[in-house]
């Protein structure tokens, strides 16, 4: 054993430069794998909030973009009146909005001021900042992505353009961050403000782009998605009701499909990894064939040879993972880089379970990358290898 | 003097294992870096094919995209007054008020579904949007439900064959027929349906436009028919067709971002593994490198030789991932995305444009040449006498 141990240490070092390069081959696909997954976590956890705060997400039937009237709230709160198994409906009107001389887009929405806090109870909105919403007829919530990067905080009195009517700058006032929400994007203030405003310039008020219905179990969410459809069918405006997870999910898909994307990729690049590793351990193999045959020539069995040369692949790649899963996750959890937007969902967070199975497949790489020179070398037939040296 | 390429050529099959990995390795580096790119060419592409300089679309203040633009009628007639507006033969000015709408329709390849847009026009918008030319099938009849629809779409939806019946309309009740197909040299519109104004406001209850669109008599009257509109007589957004579709292409500026981020990485590992296999070839030819020397090569043909060998290999591996990336983009190239601007799906085909192969090229010549020029320089310092005893 203890010969082993110098041995591969002195294989390891035999070559410094050739290791050192090993590594890096390895390391560089296993942290574009990290980077990758990590976005895909994220986007995973955000659906996965979806899904566990039971809400179905109404929306007008022929496009998402076409507004439901105001009216709905109370006919699909008439489909359980006894708030029992349908707790809470809030309306919610997207309307766009970005800073006055500034293209940045903002996800502002306008919600029901009466429901917000009960149907979005994941928002965890302290005791002060309820009656805050409650009172202030301005009030706004806005998320810790867009409040950090514009340096919003509770308190400020700030500006918003819509890109919807009215079209026009409306002043709100800062009451919350949220810093507790998982969608750290949208920004929501009160309807009935937006509705005022709307009425002073003529434009339609009471429209709302989807109702979010909050449901007691799993069973009534799948049960009254069916019947908030079947009570607005053969109306003027017919409803599209689908739990909150396949909503985002639907709109997630039709914009680049991110997620899909990044996993091909994740792929591919472990595949790249796994070849600059063979390329290694089939180069150091065929420098050492008169070492192996005179080990072996010696007395040293062939599952020797095997160890040996998997041990070293093993070592190599793991160090190479190593390398590249510890550095994303220390660069993501303690360097200003942490506070890193992802476009679309929030902001970039390395989980260590993440950087874990990065080593795994690192592990795996140097598994894959020894199968074939191991193998040779245990197969080796002695006299013809020492032969074959000239 | 140098040495000749089939040396380096020849060489390269001596080692078929690790000059065929690092190969692959270079081959899908190239071919995962041209396929990004080639969507963010196919974007831009359909993006910038549309809009003439000479029109000018008119939004409401504020609003970012015609989709969620609202203009009132009274305020679409004060547009007409603007400074500059071409009128055609028949004397009509060219000004073509639009309502942009939105339907949803299931995809062909059974991937959920798309908000399309749904675009009201009157017969004048075919002189303004000249780019638009029926391939198949008639032009609507002004207040029948009828449509026409963008090849891009059709391709990709469900519901849109010539003579189909397609449900749209507020409550998705109103069956429109498709009477016609059209084209409109790849630009952004081809993803729409077309139906005329009246039908279409009517069917989704709709009393707002969302855009007028001009046509000025020169493209170099467009800024003062712009200032006109966004002064005090009119009060509404004015932009050229050209600059408000190359706005809309901030989404592939993300993708560009992303691309070089994870290009970049990737390719410096590339480095490394080209490194890797040169400095083994070197090492395992350092007798015939001192035989080199010996009989009269300089120091700068054994560098530019292995660095040429280093080339060899990523210039083929090069070529073969431009072939694959090909390959790919052919097989998946009709796509679309919603766009977060319009809320309306876009399409584009993916392009692999001179652009995307030079970018391509670029990056193997610098992974060649970097990662085999320290193996080289190696090479050329191999101590002669040394090298030669030990044998």
């Amino acid at each position: 054993m203890n010969l082993r141990l110098v041995y591969l240490h002195r294989n390891l070092t035999r070559n410094v430069r050739r290791s050192l390069l090993t590594c890096a081959a390895v390391g560089l696909p296993i942290m574009i794998y990290v980077l990758s997954m990590s976005v895909v976590h994220g986007v995973d956890k955000f659906l996965d909030n979806s899904a566990k705060q039971l809400r179905i997400v109404v929306t007008q039937k022929t496009s998402i973009v076409n507004p439901l009237p105001e009216g709905h709230r109370k006919k699909i709160e008439a489909l359980d009146e006894s708030k029992q198994r349908l707790t809470s409906v809030c309306g919610v009107q997207w309307i766009g909005g970005q800073r006055e001389n500034d293209p940045t887009p903002l996800s502002v929405m306008a919600a029901d001021a009466d429901s917000f806090v009960s149907t979005m109870p994941e928002y965890e909105l302290t005791q002060d900042e309820i009656d805050a919403w409650q009172k202030d007829r301005q009030a706004i919530i806005i998320g810790s992505g867009p409040a950090g990067q514009l340096g919003w905080k509770i308190g400020d009195r700030v500006s918003i353009v819509p890109t919807l009517p009215p079209y026009r700058a409306m002043e709100f006032h800062v009451i919350s961050t949220a810093p507790k929400a998982p969608d750290n994007q949208s920004i929501f203030f009160r309807k009935d403000y937006l509705n005022e405003e709307l009425k002073k310039d003529g434009f339609p008020e009471g429209q709302v782009s989807f109702f979010f219905v909050k449901c007691a179990t799993k069973k009534d969410l799948d049960e009254f998605r069916e019947k908030i459809d079947a009570a607005f069918a053969g109306s003027l405006d017919e409803t599209r009701s689908l739990d909150e997870k396949t909503f985002m999910n639907e709109f997630i898909a039709q914009q680049f499909d991110l997620p899909k994307n990044l996993a091909i990729l994740s792929g591919l690049t472990v595949f790249v990894a796994i070849m600059a590793a063979m390329n290694t351990m089939s180069m150091n193999f065929r420098d050492r064939i008169a070492e192996m045959a005179t080990l072996k020539s010696l007395g040293f069995s062939g599952g020797f040879a095997f160890s040996l040369i998997q041990t070293e692949s093993l070592l190599l790649c793991s160090l190479g993972g190593l390398v590249g899963a510890i550095v994303p996750f220390v660069v993501f959890t303690y360097t200003p880089a942490r506070d890193f937007q992802v476009p679309l969902i929030q902001t970039l967070v390395v989980e260590w379970v993440t950087c874990m199975k990065a080593l795994g497949i690192a592990v795996f790489i140097g598994l894959v990358a020894g199968v074939w020179p191991s193998w040779m070398a245990m197969r080796m037939h002695v006299v013809r290898a020492l032969r074959n040296l000239e | 003097m140098a040495l000749p390429l089939s040396y380096n050529w020849r060489n390269l099959f001596v080692r078929k294992l690790s000059t065929s990995l690092t190969f692959s390795v270079v081959s899908i580096i190239v071919a995962v870096l041209s396929i990004l790119l080639s969507f963010a060419a196919g974007i831009n592409d359909s993006l910038r094919s549309t809009g003439n300089p000479a029109n000018i679309i008119v939004l409401r203040t504020g609003a970012t995209a015609e989709s969620t633009s609202l203009i009132k009628p009274d305020e679409a007639n004060r547009v007409l007054q603007a400074p500059g507006i071409a009128q055609d033969d028949k004397g009509r000015t060219l000004a073509s008020q639009e309502l942009c709408a939105q339907t949803t329709l299931p995809r062909k390849d059974g991937r959920g579904i798309a908000n399309v847009c749904v675009r009201g026009v009157d017969e004048i918008a075919f002189t303004i949007h000249k780019e638009v030319r029926l391939i198949e099938g008639r032009l609507f009849n002004v207040g029948q439900m009828e449509v026409i629809v963008g090849k891009a779409a059709q391709e990709r939806y469900k519901h849109l064959a010539l003579g189909e019946i397609v449900p749209m309309g507020r409550s998705g009740d109103r069956a429109y027929k498709v009477v016609g197909v059209f084209e409109a040299d790849g630009s952004a519109v081809e993803s729409e349906i077309w139906g005329p104004r009246t039908s279409i406001m009517d069917s989704f209850r709709r009393t707002f436009l969302s855009s007028v669109i001009v046509q000025v008599k020169d493209a170099g009257l467009a800024r003062e028919a712009i200032d006109y509109l966004q002064g005090p007589a009119v009060r509404l957004k004015a932009k050229s067709e050209t600059e408000y579709y190359e706005d809309l292409t901030s989404k592939t500026r993300e993708i560009v971002v992303l691309t070089s981020v994870l290009i970049t990485l990737m390719g410096i590992g590339a480095v490394f593994a080209v490194a890797n296999t040169m400095y083994a070839a070197v090492d395992s030819r350092r007798r015939e490198i001192a035989m080199l020397r010996t009989i009269g090569f300089v120091r700068r043909s054994i560098i530019t030789a292995f660095v040429l060998e280093s080339l060899l290999i990523c210039m083929s591996a090069c070529v073969c991932g431009l072939i694959i990336a090909a390959l790919v983009s052919s097989m998946i190239s009709k796509q679309d995305f919603l766009s977060d601007t319009t809320w309306t799906v876009l399409a584009y085909d993916l392009k692999m444009t001179p652009w995307t192969i030079g970018t391509a090229l670029a990056l193997a010549a610098a992974v060649g040449v970097i990662g085999g020029l320290a193996p080289a320089v190696r090479a050329s310092r191999t101590k002669v006498i040394e090298a030669l005893r030990k044998a």
